[in-house]
């Protein structure tokens, strides 16, 4: 808690320098968030090449608007929330076209069979079982695919990267409430979609 | 609590989010119902399963593309300032459908009144087309002018309108504790197209590098200048604060594992040796000792962390 309270003081600090044109001290608060923002994009969209237009678009967004950036929230929070605007975005207009294989793309456009990464390498494990598990894999990315992008970003915010609903709700500008039962629906969808897989 | 309202909450309970009183009286009732336990564990099972998606990781390859090609961006981005940050985006207000009625009626009102205000400037010309007004209230003379643009004569009348460059180069003199002589230094080593001012710069900026602006131009400078030599002095004007600094720690860090002049990687080297106990600059060590293209960074990586502790 200490930390994290030392990280806000600094943040307001590097803000307040940013705000008056410092450029460097908004690179420094670009490097405290950019890995947690690019994961995120980059979990949301299975592409490199996106995952990457998203962060730019987003940190040039917050540079642009910092100006109006009043310290009602944390830097934290407010980035988060142009990176979600930005995913929801990208998720909603990727829903309309076509299903897409579970293949994820690297910043080339090569594409990166995620099922390839589920072998099971440990001593013991044999090629039916990790058959089983790729198979088990395709299903939850095709599961996960059939979610609505908003929850499918409460589902990844909460599952995949731990955050608070409190947190989530701040991000998505909506109240703890409304996440709790978005949360509620994805995970309804999903345990319908996988009941034969257990 | 009766069952419903343990399987409507089943999932805050796995997450950890619900209250302690609440989770206790849950924890309670699954003890007592068979029934709620089986949804539970069930829930507990299907946690497990979406943990077996494999998820991508952000590359250090991936991450430094990104931050190089948003460093290119940012050299030509522009902070919105006052009014601009309200109307100079009206494509994303419309994106927001809450804000497009209110922004429709705007344009609607802006619309209309810039219609009446053209017609008053039009009436406003004809009337006085006759009375000449200077457009320029400065002094030619005391401004060299660089050059002429465009020259245009008002048919029917003696207004000539003549569109012009000025240059006025100026000097300051002062001393390097003097704001707007930093400012300007600061200013030199981040936009001078002449790699000898920025190094002339940095050359008077590591004289005083004890202050906080002048510390972040340095390390700026480091992480960013085009030319080495630039980047090379930086270095040795912050490496005294690499052990107190953690920003400064940081980019020297990421010198010492991305800058393509092994000269400047050697140099960080030696500069982090005072903190090499600190697990950032361990890990940089371990990574170098393996993979570094240059012998005598390995060799060198290996020597210093031969010469740290273990850490279980």
């Amino acid at each position: 808690m200490l930390g994290q309270n030392a990280s806000r003081v600094n943040d307001a600090e590097l803000i307040r320098e940013a705000q008056r044109g410092n450029r460097a001290a908004f690179e420094e608060l670009v490097r405290q968030y950019d890995q947690a923002v690019l994961r995120l994009a980059l979990h949301l969209t299975g592409s490199e090449h996106d995952a990457k237009d998203i962060y730019q678009e987003a940190f040039l967004k917050a540079y642009r608007n910092l100006g109006g950036f009043r310290f009602e929230c944390s830097f934290y929070t407010w980035i988060y929330r142009i990176v979600t605007n930005l995913c929801l975005d990208h998720l909603r207009r990727k829903q309309t076209r076509k299903e897409e294989p579970p293949v994820a793309s690297d910043a080339e456009g090569r594409e990166l069979n995620l099922l390839e990464q589920v072998a099971d390498e440990r001593p013991g494990s044999s090629p039916e079982r990790n058959l089983a598990r790729r198979e088990l894999a395709a299903r939850i990315a095709l599961a996960l695919k059939k979610l609505t992008a908003r929850e499918r970003i409460v589902f990844e915010m909460k599952h995949y990267e731990g955050l608070r609903l409190r947190t989530i709700g701040e991000a998505l500008n909506t109240t703890e409430e409304t996440v709790k039962n978005t949360l509620f629906r994805a995970t309804q969808k999903l345990r319908a979609a996988l009941a034969n897989a257990r | 609590m009766n069952c419903e309202w343990v399987q409507q909450n089943v999932t805050l309970y796995l997450y950890n989010e619900l209250p302690d009183d609440a989770r206790f009286e849950l924890e309670q009732h699954a003890n007592r119902c068979q029934q709620c336990a089986a949804v539970i564990s069930e829930f507990r099972g299907l946690h497990e399963q979406l943990d077996a998606l494999p998820k991508l990781e952000v590359t250090p390859n991936l991450l430094a593309a990104a931050r190089m090609e948003l460093q290119e961006r940012l050299e030509t981005a522009e902070q919105l300032q006052g009014w601009r940050r309200f109307v100079l985006d009206p494509v994303a207000w419309l994106r927001q459908w809450r804000f497009s009625p209110a922004l429709a009626a705007v344009i609607f009102i802006v619309g209309f009144g810039s219609g009446l205000g053209t017609m008053y400037s039009v009436a406003g010309g004809v009337r006085g087309a006759a009375g000449v007004t200077p457009t320029s209230p400065q002094p030619r003379a005391e401004a060299s002018i660089s050059g002429i643009r465009t020259i245009q004569q008002e048919a029917g009348t003696n207004r000539i309108k003549i569109q012009y460059d000025k240059t006025t180069p100026e000097q300051v003199q002062g001393s390097l504790s003097d704001p707007e002589i930093q400012q300007l230094l600061l200013y030199a080593t981040r936009n001078n197209y002449n790699s000898g001012v920025r190094m002339d710069s940095i050359d008077v900026l590591r004289q005083k590098p004890e202050d906080g602006r002048i510390r972040e131009g340095l390390v700026f400078a480091l992480r960013y200048d085009s030319n080495p030599g630039v980047r090379l002095k930086a270095l040795e004007a912050v490496t005294p604060y690499v052990h107190g600094d953690i920003r400064v720690r940081n980019a020297v860090v990421e010198a010492l594992l991305n800058d393509n002049n092994p000269g400047i990687r050697m140099g960080a080297l030696h500069a982090l040796e005072a903190s090499r106990a600190d697990t950032s600059v361990r890990q940089a060590l371990q990574q170098l000792a393996k993979d570094d293209p240059n012998p005598y960074i390995r060799t060198e990586s290996r020597k210093m962390l031969a010469s740290m502790p273990e850490i279980d």
